[in-house]
């Protein structure tokens, strides 16, 4: 097991320098020196001592280096259109909005998903299969940005219960974290649904169930837990799901998040601060990969081998 | 009967037949049998129906349409739908219905071109990878483990703001810069298991060159798996597309796409949600209908993945 574990950490650093190594690539095609005269009058001594000081003359490979020295130790360099800000400054400002609506979107979706999905299983092939497998379906398909506007147009406008935006109080908070919420919720119905259903026709379920074990305590001692497993695994892909849906949740409920400030970065053409973000998202999946993976191997010794 | 099966009696009624004429006959049957499959299952069969008829509309409703899309008319600004507009009118009094055919257009364009790039892409990538196997397969695939999971998103941003202009084309090559990976490991899977079979083998035996087994052998029966992967990839792409210009950073007005539409219904949402909502259920029913035809033509044309 310890094995897998270092092996699988050690995949993880050549894995993170070439995302790494393709995001800066990729935004050194966008071009030109950060420090046009056009957008930032300095006088030219100035903009020499900026250039030396970002090594904006150095070839590719030596910036490259620098860049991955200052990832690894959590400095992911100056904004270029704010004055004395780096993006340090912003993660550190508006990620924490950003995680706890991730969060709390997460945990809607697992209280309602799974559920759901156990429910439509354990009444495999009726009409509460059938139903919850088609509102699933649907909840998956529509946009997140029909589900937000529908909530602030009904709960907010017309019954006026909760604020229609900002992310301050905690009721600011609901309408967001339920409209992020609602893929991924179908996401789990469908994914413990198609598990349990598995899960049920197991040869360890026939046999507790012919030792007289109640139907219920088998569902529940042994189904559910082995049923699970794979909704660890969809936890990171789901990681990136939510990333995505922040884009369009924070704005449209005017939360200054990560998702707001990439937007306004790329407007701003603040490729620093676009390099800086992307670079953490792409890190932050990469090392949720990372424990997935290792928690399945722990969960499911049978992974191990082909995995590591 | 499975798509080897047939291939492989192909294989032993004519080994010398061109390309061509190979065995239509069995084929048909096989197609004939999906079919049959695909049209007994109730969800995929009225989705699919669904599917065409949304893309019939959007094909012949701006010709049928009695109103001018473009024509401005405050007179008729923001109305619910009636008779004379169906979906009603947005912000400007533009005819709705007519609208929504043509944002559909630019949406499915966008949608069907950035799904084929995706294949194409995916289908080379996990066809070396299979088929060559061993270390490359093993370094490709690790590379691929690398990039799993990131969000598309803003990697769709970089590469439009790379290429500084944002059309139809772009959006293709934003939407599936970053999208398939799952396509080339779905490749590379069939690719990996058609390798074993007797038929290949017996090829590679009688002396038949790399390309020809690629090309004669391999691709064809990878052709299921793609067509499957066509509807697996598309509601990704669309959504992907209405989430990127609802930020306003895709297709951008006069030009309209169904994100694009929900992007300018948001502005007016509280007084006239008609405006958002049209565009956004247009999306949703797009994506519900593909993921149900995607399930069904696994179920028809792979029998063994079928659900019990």
């Amino acid at each position: 097991m310890l094995k897998f574990i270092v092996r699988r950490v050690f995949w993880t650093i050549p894995v993170l320098l070439v995302v790494i190594f393709l995001t800066f690539i990729m935004m050194r095609q966008i071009g030109g020196n950060p420090f046009r005269q056009s957008e930032r009058a300095v006088p030219e001594a100035v903009q020499r001592n900026l250039e030396a000081k970002f090594h904006v003359n150095d070839p590719w490979y030596q910036q490259y280096a620098y860049y991955v020295k200052g990832v690894f130790t959590f400095d992911l360099g100056p904004s270029l259109v704010v004055r004395g800000r780096d993006v340090n400054d912003i993660v550190k400002t508006h990620f924490p909005k950003s995680i706890e609506l991730g969060v709390y979107a997460f945990l809607f979706a697992l209280v309602l998903g799974v559920p759901l999905g156990m429910i439509a299983a354990l009444r495999h092939n009726t009409w509460v299969d059938y139903s919850a497998m088609f509102v699933s379906n649907v909840f998956h398909a529509v946009p997140s940005f029909l589900v937000a506007t529908l909530l602030i147009y009904f709960v907010a406008l017309k019954a006026g219960w909760v604020p229609t935006s900002g992310w301050t109080s905690w009721e600011h908070k609901i309408l967001p974290s339920i409209a992020l919420g609602f893929g991924p919720m179908a996401l789990f119905a469908r994914l413990v649904r198609g598990t349990m259903l598995e899960t049920l026709q197991q040869d360890y379920v026939r046999t507790a169930r012919a030792k007289g074990l109640r139907y219920r305590r088998v569902v529940g001692l042994h189904v559910l837990r082995n049923s699970l497993i794979p909704v660890v695994t969809a936890a990171g892909p789901l990681l990136g799901f939510i990333i995505t849906g922040s884009f369009v949740i924070e704005l449209i409920f005017n939360i200054p998040g990560i998702g707001q400030n990439y937007v306004d970065s790329i407007s701003n053409r603040d490729y620093s601060v676009v390099m800086g973000l992307t670079v953490l998202l792409s890190v932050i999946v990469i090392l949720a990969n990372l424990v997935v993976d290792i928690l399945y191997g722990i969960l499911d010794p049978r992974t191990r081998d082909a995995r590591s | 009967m499975s798509v080897t099966g047939a291939r492989e009696e192909a294989l032993a009624s004519g080994p010398g037949a061109a390309p061509a004429s190979g065995a239509p006959i069995r084929q048909s049957n096989l197609w004939k049998d999906a079919w049959g499959r695909y049209v007994r299952n109730k969800a995929a069969a009225i989705a699919g129906a669904v599917f065409v008829v949304v893309l019939l509309y959007c094909l012949i409703a701006p010709f049928a349409s009695p109103h001018d899309p473009d024509a401005v008319n405050f007179a008729l600004a923001s109305q619910t739908p009636s008779l004379e507009h169906p979906f009603g009118t947005d912000k400007f009094g533009r005819d709705l219905f007519t609208r929504t055919a043509l944002g559909g257009r630019v949406s499915m364009l966008i949608g069907f071109g950035a799904t084929l790039a995706i294949l194409l892409v995916g289908v080379i990538y996990g066809a070396i990878s299979g088929f060559i196997g061993g270390r490359v397969d093993n370094g490709l695939m690790r590379f691929l483990d690398a990039l799993y999971g990131l969000p598309y998103l803003p990697f769709a941003i970089i590469t439009l703001a790379i290429i500084g202009r944002t059309n139809t084309w772009t959006m293709m090559i934003a939407l599936s810069i970053a999208s398939w990976f799952t396509t080339a490991r779905i490749v590379r899977g069939q690719v990996l298991t058609l390798k074993e079979n007797d038929y290949v083998r017996a090829a590679k035996a009688v002396g038949a060159r790399w390309y020809r087994i690629l090309g004669r052998h391999l691709l064809p029966n990878t052709l299921g798996v793609l067509i499957i992967a066509i509807f697996l990839e598309l509601p990704g792409v669309i959504l992907g597309e209405a989430f990127l210009s609802f930020i306003g950073l895709g297709i951008s007005p006069p030009d309209a796409s169904w994100g694009a539409m929900a992007q300018e219904g948001r502005t007016v949402f509280r007084s006239h949600p008609t405006a958002i909502i049209v565009p956004s259920v247009a999306i949703a029913t797009l994506v519900l209908c593909a993921n149900f035809v995607a399930d069904g033509l696994r179920d028809a044309l792979d029998p063994r993945t079928r659900e019990t």
